[in-house]
């Protein structure tokens, strides 16, 4: 049986069971659902951009640490099998990347919500009349700079997108060249390029390097 | 009890969560040409795509085959279907100059050349 199948159906098993013992153990209070005294209440979209942002930075490094390994193990590789396998590995750390910066993501979302935030907010700001002009001028002014520094991280992730795109597209292209090398006997052409392989995920994963350095959450 | 019940729900929640997990995802990459046209509402089965920015979307999808289509007078038009590996992206291309717009594959399989394939 397929791994899938078999853990799928583990989980679908479990899940019922663990469901009744959440139901048995009583009603959900909403008294603890509600904050700390003296904790915020309100979180922004921006807020929860900024956030999901740091987080990425955090899980893009782990990840990239991972590429980096993966890279050093395929300069090593003698048979064009394990190639093969540690390709198949990479894409699934490069998937998880994507993932991440997908336009249905989450932190692209957030992204959205946050300038469409900043954009309501200044167009509110501009007809206020509680505030004095200067008080009022400086509200515009921060909500501006946020507004920029949310523009300049979307930028960051669609640049981020398109670069994991185009590595995804090449890890894969060159997976399916190396079966049908195989399919023909051809393994030493194999074990080139895969070889070859390692050099583009370097550039890919010093990108990557370079994208965590300029991925900075907008009121950091 | 509380705390039970807490680890109860966050076991349950990770059981299926896992299970979805493992069933997987790729992606897909829409491209519209030109990428300044204005594109048509597109959909991929019954869901609505965003705007593409500059002419591009990459969306996780889960793995499986689904259809491309946008709005027609009777109805949806299926333009093209695609297929969605684990980890692989499938490639599309919407003309949005020819009347109804064209879908080309990035890749094709053996079959129906209709179908893209990552």
């Amino acid at each position: 049986m397929p791994k899938f199948a078999s853990d799928c159906r583990t989980s679908v098993a479990l899940a019922p069971a663990l469901l009744l013992v959440f139901a048995l153990s009583g009603p959900v209070h909403a008294q603890s659902q509600a904050p700390a005294p003296g904790s915020p209440e309100v979180t922004t979209a921006d807020d929860e951009f900024s956030k999901q942002l740091r987080e990425l930075k955090k899980s893009f490094a782990d990840v990239g640490k991972q590429i980096d390994d993966s890279t050093q193990a395929i300069d090593r590789i003698k048979n064009p099998e394990e190639g093969r396998k540690s390709i198949e590995e990479l894409r699934e750390h490069v998937g998880k990347l994507l993932g991440a910066v997908a336009d249905n993501g989450d932190v692209s979302r957030l992204g959205a919500l946050a300038l469409a935030r900043a954009d309501e907010k200044l167009k509110s700001l501009q007809q206020d009349t509680r505030f004095k002009p200067d008080e009022r001028q400086f509200l515009v002014d921060k909500w501006r700079e946020l507004r920029g520094s949310t523009e300049t991280a979307i930028r960051e992730l669609d640049g981020a997108r398109k670069d994991f795109s185009e590595l995804l597209r090449t890890l894969q292209t060159n997976e399916d060249y190396i079966d049908e090398l195989m399919q023909i006997r051809e393994h030493e052409k194999a074990l080139q390029v895969i070889h070859q392989l390692s050099d583009g995920i370097r550039d890919a994963s010093i990108k990557l390097q370079k994208l965590l350095g300029g991925i900075k959450p907008p009121g950091a | 009890m509380r705390a039970g019940r807490g680890a109860a729900a966050a076991l349950a929640i990770l059981a299926l969560a896992a299970c979805t997990r493992e069933g997987g995802s790729g992606y897909v990459e829409i491209k519209t040409v030109p990428s300044n046209a204005r594109a048509p509402a597109l959909y991929i089965d019954a869901d609505k795509i965003e705007a593409l920015k500059s002419g591009t979307t990459v969306l996780r999808q889960p793995v499986g085959a689904a259809k491309l289509q946008l709005d027609g007078d009777g109805g949806k038009i299926t333009l093209c279907q695609f297929v969605v590996k684990k980890n692989r992206i499938t490639t599309l291309t919407v003309s949005a100059l020819d009347r109804p717009p064209r879908c080309q594959c990035g890749r094709t399989g053996s079959g129906d050349p209709r179908t893209c394939i990552g």
